[in-house]
């Protein structure tokens, strides 16, 4: 059977998405954790030099972070230096589209045995809480009520503009790329 | 909440009720074992438990070729070579776990590495690491409450290191569960009563948590069902060989649920609490309860009152108006507790287990934070909100 064109070309387009996403989202958590003291309480209690990587199964797009030091984030892009201490890896393209999508909550494809996780749980369920607060902050608050479990009563309107104007910013730096990550 | 996606396994065969024991050795030959270890802890021994078991698989045609009966309460790697060694000695083929959470935790444990070979256990740690079935492996619980006999995972602690490995694999589910009233008859008034409010708990949290499924909730409303009948009966009079049954297939029941759909923030909070004050896992859970159903109370009002049906019947359902069977369902298990304690003592606050200092209460929410069952929770918990429920807990 002939494969038809519009199918590769939806897979590509996938891929290409979550590729994009995990940049986009690699770029937020660095950001996130110069400007957000509650990322950092949590980012914190990572031991420093900490890679964390996202990655779809079996050859899909890979995001790698590092925990510096102080709780501070940086993104490695898609390639680790040593080996990497937590992986949360996504069984299928399609379920990690759905979860970058905001289709489905973070929550709810660990529930669903979305992803598998190499590592320690301790610090699973840490980054977790993080993309979570990543996912508040720097999406629109209808996206990011389908994104995470509850909407923090603690975000306010003038915390989350305020925050998400920051990381936003520094996002775009960081992708235009004359920003070093560390001044 | 309900899901639109679910996993939902459980190949394990459960053999249960009257003379289950004796049909032990016709299911070892049936895999052709011929030389079997029992893998068990003194008090199970000093119990008398074991002679029932040699009893039987004597009679049936199968020689025991070696018993190892001396796993602690918190079973370790050097404990889980010692087996592995005295297996290889003895020329065993199969393993007979024998006991409650720990000696089923050290049979698995033991299981991958006369499998897999080798004396290091650590190299098989995590998730999907096991590759190939493992030995033939069969279960005979002796506690009503953890549900080991149908979970895949195993915990065993590194006592070098200070840390504790976790195992996860199909391949560690038992070839056989041995179902057997026999075994929980002599069981002490307070571990009954611990171990039914464990059980009690992986079927609640299975039955309220994110990943609940129908199929798990099938076995959750189940289990509730027969601990709401038959726990406080049992207690009455501890020789009650149909309640012991009821309550021991509770606990396999729940356990099948609550291992497709996970647990939840009683269980964060009680592994925290275990590990912080050394108090017995069931008492945790009694403790927690009442307080994490509160806390998520807006978000599980359905299931929760759909709850009140299978632990109080039919007709306190029915007289109880929609919007009040969420709470009642709490209030039937604070009376629960209130039975328990009145009957054996079980402790209803973290103060009255005299074992928890108000001091430590910070300690525990923060290391309960970090517990994967956290995640399964409905209501998001921050550190604030676990502190605050730990307080509640507290007197
Ligand atoms: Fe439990």
């Amino acid at each position: 059977m002939e494969i038809r064109p519009f199918q590769t070309l939806t897979l590509r387009a996938r891929r290409f998405y979550v590729g994009a996403m995990f940049q986009v989202m690699g770029r937020a958590l660095q950001a996130m954790t110069e400007v957000d003291g509650e990322a950092c309480r949590e980012t914190r209690q990572l031991p420093p030099g900490f890679l964390f990587e996202m990655r779809v199964l079996p050859s899909g797009p890979v995001m790698v972070v590092e925990h510096t030091k102080d709780g501070r984030l940086r993104f490695l892009g898609t390639d680790a230096p040593r080996p990497i201490n937590l992986s949360i890896q996504f069984k299928h393209m399609v379920h990690a589209f759905r979860v970058v999508s905001f289709q489905e909550k973070t929550a709810i494809a660990f529930a669903n045995e979305r992803m598998l996780v190499d590592g320690d749980i301790a610090y699973a369920v840490r980054m977790t809480r993080v993309l979570n607060r990543l996912e508040t902050f720097i999406l629109p608050r209808f996206l990011a009520v389908r994104a995470v479990k509850q909407y923090p009563r603690s975000l306010g309107f003038v915390e989350k503009t305020a925050g998400a104007a920051r990381i936003y910013l520094r996002v775009l730096r960081n992708l235009i790329g004359n920003e070093r990550p560390y001044e | 909440m309900s899901s639109r996606f679910f996993e939902f396994f459980c190949p394990v065969k459960v053999i249960a009720g009257k003379a289950a024991l004796e049909h032990l050795p016709w299911e070892m030959q049936g895999l052709s074992v011929k030389r079997p270890m029992i893998v068990t802890d003194k008090g199970i021994h000093q119990a008398g438990l074991l002679e029932p078991v040699l009893a039987a698989c004597r009679e049936g045609g199968v020689q025991i070729a070696a018993i190892f009966d001396d796993v602690p309460p918190d079973s370790s790697t050097s404990v889980v070579r010692e087996i592995a060694t005295l297996y290889r000695d003895k020329h065993c083929d199969a393993i007979i776990a024998l006991g409650g959470g720990s000696a089923i935790d050290t049979g698995k444990a033991a299981n991958i590495l006369v499998s897999m070979g080798g004396d290091d256990l650590e190299q098989y740690s995590g998730a999907g690491i096991l590759k190939h079935p493992l030995r033939p492996f069969f279960v005979i619980p002796t506690t009503a409450g953890t549900g080991s006999e149908v979970t895949s995972v195993a915990v065993i602690s590194d006592e070098q290191r200070g840390v504790k490995l976790p195992f996860t694999s199909s391949f560690l589910l038992p070839d056989a569960a041995i179902i057997d009233p026999r075994m929980t008859l002599t069981l002490p008034p307070h571990i009954t009563a611990a171990t039914a409010m464990d059980a009690l708990t992986h079927a609640t949290e299975a039955f309220i948590g994110l990943a609940k499924n129908p199929l798990s909730d099938a076995y959750a409303t189940a289990a509730i069902q027969k601990i709401g009948q038959w726990l406080l009966p049992v207690m009455n009079d501890p020789k009650n060989e149909e309640g012991r049954l009821e309550l021991a297939l509770a606990s396999t029941m729940a356990g099948i649920a609550f291992s497709n759909s996970m647990v939840g923030l009683v269980h964060a909070l009680g592994h925290a609490t275990g590990a912080k004050c050394h108090l017995p896992h069931g008492v945790c859970m009694s403790l927690y309860l009442p307080y994490a159903l509160e806390y998520n109370l807006e978000y599980i009002r359905e299931p929760l009152g759909e709850l009140l049906l299978h632990l109080e019947g039919p007709e306190r359902y029915a007289q109880t108006p929609t919007e009040q069977r969420a709470e009642s369902c709490i209030a039937a298990i604070r009376a629960l507790r209130d039975q328990l304690h009145q009957r054996c003592g079980l402790p209803r606050t973290l103060e009255e287990t005299g074992q928890v200092e108000f001091s430590q209460l910070e300690a525990i929410a923060q290391l309960a934070l970090d517990d994967g069952a956290i995640l399964f929770s409905p209501q998001e918990v921050s550190f604030e909100d676990a502190h605050a429920l730990v307080c509640r807990a507290w007197s």
